[in-house]
């Protein structure tokens, strides 16, 4: 039945292929699957489709001239078989294969239709294309940014709760907040104007204008609070502005006119007469800036009674649920990335971070039994889920160094108010009783827990690279390249 | 690559497939009672629907008895009977999504074991791995102790959920597979890599086209009305060249390119027309650029058109352009060229390996690559340098169904053990002791349920285990039927009278319709 039973004791495939010019054929040895160990034969070079599961396969892709040489072995291989046998073995071979395997339909063969070609066979394919191996402190490094994320929620967290229990008034949080906001957005304000002096060449140097656009933006802004989100939509911009090729930062000197006409056009009736006034650029954004504040000031001051009721009907335990829902989706689905300056972003994800936010706050503020509170309160948040942000990842990119202050600040003062908020102190019980002793017991647990989250994830991120096993090929979708946007229309 | 002698190439290497069938013909017994099996038959229209009836009706006309079950469409029940005698069972079942029937696993069960021994099926062939029956009806007919085939028809990538989920279930169905006919060698890799098959299982063939529904607007051998001797039709600098586009209009046949480049290409070539057919969520798209771009005397929409219509189309135009971002096989191409239209297509998918280099003008999926492509398929007509009226009858040669059922045959032939072993896997006999264990005799799957449990043992932690216990259920079931419903309680359907034997040899693509 079988044609060659001299052969059977060979268990060498290479070695029993003719020596012509013709690549071998896949035998059932080298390709049979889950068969035992030897299915991922040690003679064989190129990729087989098991290799797709199994974990420790070499990689794939080779030199042409590995190839080549490891062909030349196969052929003196062959040579090497007496000749006798090698004799039978081109008698017994049924088919004759004088023209070369072409991986093509419209060409009528003489292989059969399930020949597989071991040179061109999944040739194509590539596995983990776009691997890049992390380190360990360049992990740690940008894990601060979601630390700081997670550290200013737990903040605002505990200040409502300080506000509830009556511990922290309502105005000297605001205050503090405000305060806060004030000196970040001088600092601000004085970074543009070092951007605006130092021009830089590159344009991936080129530092963001928020404020040529946001002002204008927010007086207009269809988001639902204005200020919390005006400078947060200012994140595409430095994206477009550099996508019009022209981003060195001396280009910001230009009145707003010249930057409008880079936009698209559904831009264009946003912007005021910014041009037609005499003061100078910075400073009517400035005062531009001044009047969306005190704008949105006064709109919350007069919406706090509404939202004072608005959740007066609604559970206390439904409160508590939903706004942690609510929190915990601002936490996963925050833009965390740094924007390059090429991407045009639409920031879909950071804006349903950014509401996400804002309504949990909005609800926790429901509870709170004064108007001054919730106004309060509300203010607060807006500080914190919209302008804070944005100035996290300004600073970020200006000075490493007060993007790691800013960090250990903001786990300073989250695990501190953790700890004041849980523990109780102060209270002339035991020996080692002192005023702050809650406060620095959190502290140390906070920093020594944020400590080794950071490192402990960063390491299992790295341990968890080994199992990425991303298969791509010619039967991927392709990916269309096209260079004008029609949807941005 | 083709290169312009490629043609006396081919007709050498058609010498030796020729020999190479006759001698495997002779071993062939008898013929095969086959059952086709897929979500997706007529009424629906479709490139998998028209595979299964050119296929059945080729393998017909070859002396097989070939039936076809699928699910039960809006005015279509019960059992009906096509030209050539193919019987088609409408089940009653669930459809969810796009004619795709609801994936229950065993509920196909009973009635697919009474359709079985009814016909006396040996050979159980599904189609369409999206199609939830198929993978069922393979499931059940090696319960059964049937041959299985399955040909897969389209290509699917390895990273989204979807995907993720479909290979697994594939993975399910072809753990115990006889045999897979993939339609490109592009789709080939793709399977052995999703299934985890050994490639020696999976055959390529191609798809095929009726080439008689796809002639050109004048032909010598069909005859026109203008007499039989038709003007070379030369295209001189001025002439009017029209590009023809016929495509549902998806993300994924790559309307994007299309909407970027057409305006390129207008504004480029001035004796340039359009005409778009095929409907989809992105026809909108076309639409506005359209109207942004004031080019809708120089582009026509058609809408959609049936397939019937298809070709009428296609011969108004001299360029086919095919923007596609993912193709299995591309049997529109096929189409196009047979028309006798030149051909620009992105190369995507199994689509370079479809047509030979003369008849196509390949392009990057990219919009400046696609215009560039569109660019030198105009100058090259322009120069009359491409022998369009040629491509039919090259086209006819190349592809036909009657070729694809002796194929699929020999694929039976393999599966069912009248062709040995040696000579369908081209194994070396070195090789059999450590492979035989999972195989029968004649190099065919044991049919023992321990051998079938550890097949599909291997496909996963989890998902072996689960596999393992879906195979045992449906064994249970088998064995409650057989008990409840006894086999020699079930009538034997009668056969549809065979055609003679002469008229079958002389079956040929001219003897269809």
């Amino acid at each position: 039945m079988v044609p060659n039973q001299a052969h059977a004791a060979t268990s060498n495939t290479s070695a029993l292929h003719p020596p012509g010019k013709q690549p071998p054929s896949y035998t059932r040895s080298a390709t049979a699957p889950n068969l035992g160990p030897h299915s991922h034969a040690s003679n064989r070079t190129l990729l087989a489709p098991e290799d797709a599961i199994y974990q420790g396969s070499p990689p794939q892709r080779q030199a042409p001239a590995v190839k080549k040489a490891q062909n030349e072995l196969r052929m003196t291989a062959g040579l090497g078989v007496p000749r006798g046998r090698s004799k039978t073995r081109h008698r017994s071979s049924s088919r004759k294969r004088k023209v070369t395997w072409s991986k093509l339909l419209w060409v009528k063969q003489s292989y059969p239709d399930n020949y597989t070609d071991q040179t061109t066979f999944l040739e194509h394919l590539q596995r983990n294309p776009r691997l890049q191996p992390y380190d360990f402190w360049p992990l740690v490094a940008d894990s601060t940014v979601i630390v700081q994320h997670v550290c200013s929620v737990v903040i605002f967290i505990v200040c409502f709760i300080g506000i509830v229990q009556d511990r922290i008034s309502s105005v000297a949080v605001v205050g503090w907040g405000s305060f806060a906001t004030f000196l970040g957005w001088v600092l601000w304000d004085m970074w543009i104007g070092q951007d605006d002096i130092v021009p830089k060449p590159l344009p991936h140097q080129a530092t963001p204008s928020p404020p040529y656009y946001s002002t204008v933006s927010a007086a207009s802004s269809t988001s639902n609070l204005g200020l919390g989100l005006h400078t947060s939509s200012t994140h595409p911009l430095p994206g477009r502005h550099s996508h019009s090729h022209s981003a060195s930062a001396s280009s910001l000197h230009s009145a707003a006119s010249q930057t409008n006409s880079q936009q698209s056009p559904r831009l264009a009736p946003n912007f005021p007469g910014v041009t037609t006034s005499t003061l100078s650029p910075r400073t009517s954004l400035r005062l531009a800036t001044a009047k969306s504040a005190l704008l949105i000031y006064f709109t919350l001051l007069g919406l706090s009674p509404i939202l004072k009721s608005l959740t007066r009907s609604t559970s206390p335990d439904s409160i508590w649920a939903m706004s942690f829902l609510l929190f915990t989706i601002n936490i996963f689905f925050f833009d965390y990335k740094t924007p390059e300056p090429s991407s045009g972003n639409k920031n879909i994800p950071a804006s349903l971070s950014t509401n996400a936010a804002l309504m949990a706050s909005t609800v926790l503020a429901s509870r709170l039994p004064s108007t001054g509170q919730v106004f309060s309160l509300t203010l607060f948040s807006i500080e914190v889920f919209g302008l804070f942000p944005v100035f996290r990842r300004y600073a970020k990119r200006r000075t490493w160094r007060g993007h790691v202050t800013l960090t250990t600040l903001l786990v300073l003062g989250a695990s501190g108010g953790v700890g004041l908020c849980l523990g109780h102190g102060g209270d002339g019980e035991g020996i080692l009783d002192f005023p702050w002793k809650a406060g620095l017991t959190g502290v140390f647990v906070g920093v020594v827990s944020t400590g080794v989250a950071m490192g402990g994830c960063s390491w299992w991120l790295i341990g968890l690279q080994k199992y990425k096993n991303e298969i791509h090929g010619p039967w991927d979708p392709a990916r269309p390249i096209i260079r004008r946007h029609w949807d941005d229309y | 690559m083709a290169h312009p002698r490629s043609f006396s190439k081919t007709s050498m290497a058609a010498n030796h497939n020729h020999n190479y069938r006759h001698r495997r013909g002779s071993t062939r017994t008898m013929p095969y009672s086959i059952a086709m099996v897929s979500d997706f038959f007529f009424p629906a229209p479709g490139g998998v629907e028209s595979h299964i009836y050119q296929l059945s009706t080729k393998l017909i006309d070859r002396g097989h008895k070939v039936i076809v079950i699928t699910h039960a469409y809006d005015g279509r029940t019960g059992v009906r009977y096509l030209t050539n005698g193919l019987k088609v069972y409408h089940v009653p079942f669930f459809v969810i999504y796009r004619a795709s029937t609801f994936p229950t696993v065993f509920s196909f069960f009973p009635i697919f074991r009474n359709i079985i021994l009814r016909e006396e099926i040996e050979i159980v062939h599904g189609h369409a791995s999206l199609s939830s029956f198929c993978h069922e009806a393979i499931l059940h007919a090696r319960t059964m102790g049937k041959r299985t085939v399955f040909t897969d028809h389209s290509l699917f990538g390895f990273a989204d959920a979807g995907s993720i989920l479909t290979n697994k279930l594939l993975k399910f169905t072809l753990s115990d597979v006889d045999h897979v006919i993939c339609v490109s060698h592009t789709c080939k890799e793709n399977t052995v890599l999703r299934a985890s098959l050994d490639p020696l299982m999976v055959s390529v063939i191609p798809n095929a086209v009726v080439a008689e529904n796809f002639r050109p607007l004048h032909h010598p051998s069909y005859g026109t009305e203008f007499g039989n001797h038709p003007l070379p039709q030369l295209i001189g600098p001025h002439d009017t060249i029209t590009i023809v586009v016929i495509s549902r209009l998806f993300y994924n046949k790559g309307t994007d390119l299309l909407v970027a480049a057409i305006p390129r290409i207008l504004a480029s070539h001035p004796n340039v027309r359009f005409i778009i057919a095929g409907s989809g969520p992105k026809a909108i798209d076309l639409e506005q650029m359209l109207e942004r771009n004031v080019l809708q005397d120089r582009v026509e929409m058609l809408g959609p058109v049936r397939h019937e219509e298809v070709r009428d189309v296609m011969v108004r135009g001299h360029i086919y352009l095919h923007p596609s971002l993912t193709e299995a096989f591309g049997t529109v191409i096929v189409e196009a060229a047979s028309c006798g239209l030149y051909v620009v297509c992105t190369q995507v998918g199994g689509i370079p390996e479809v047509l030979p280099a003369h008849m196509t003008v390949f392009a990057k999926p990219e919009e400046d690559d696609l215009v560039a492509a569109t660019g030198r398929a105009i100058a090259a007509l322009r120069a009359n340098k491409v022998r369009t009226e040629k491509f039919h009858d090259q086209v006819k040669m190349m592809y036909s169904w009657t070729d694809v059922a002796k194929r699929t045959e020999r694929v039976y032939d393999g599966i069912s053990g009248s062709l040995s072993e040696a000579d369908f896997y081209g194994y070396e006999a070195a090789d059999a002791a450590s492979w035989s264990a999972t195989r029968g005799r004649a190099g065919v799957h044991s049919f023992a349920l321990i051998d079938r449990l550890k097949r599909y043992y291997g496909c996963g932690i989890w998902a072996g285990k689960l596999f393992c216990l879906c195979v045992v259920i449906d064994y249970l079931i088998f064995m409650f039927l057989e008990f409840w419903a006894p086999r020699d309680a079930i009538d034997i359907a009668r056969n549809w009278p065979k055609k003679p034997r002469e008229n079958l040899m002389a079956g040929d693509d001219s003897s269809y319709k």
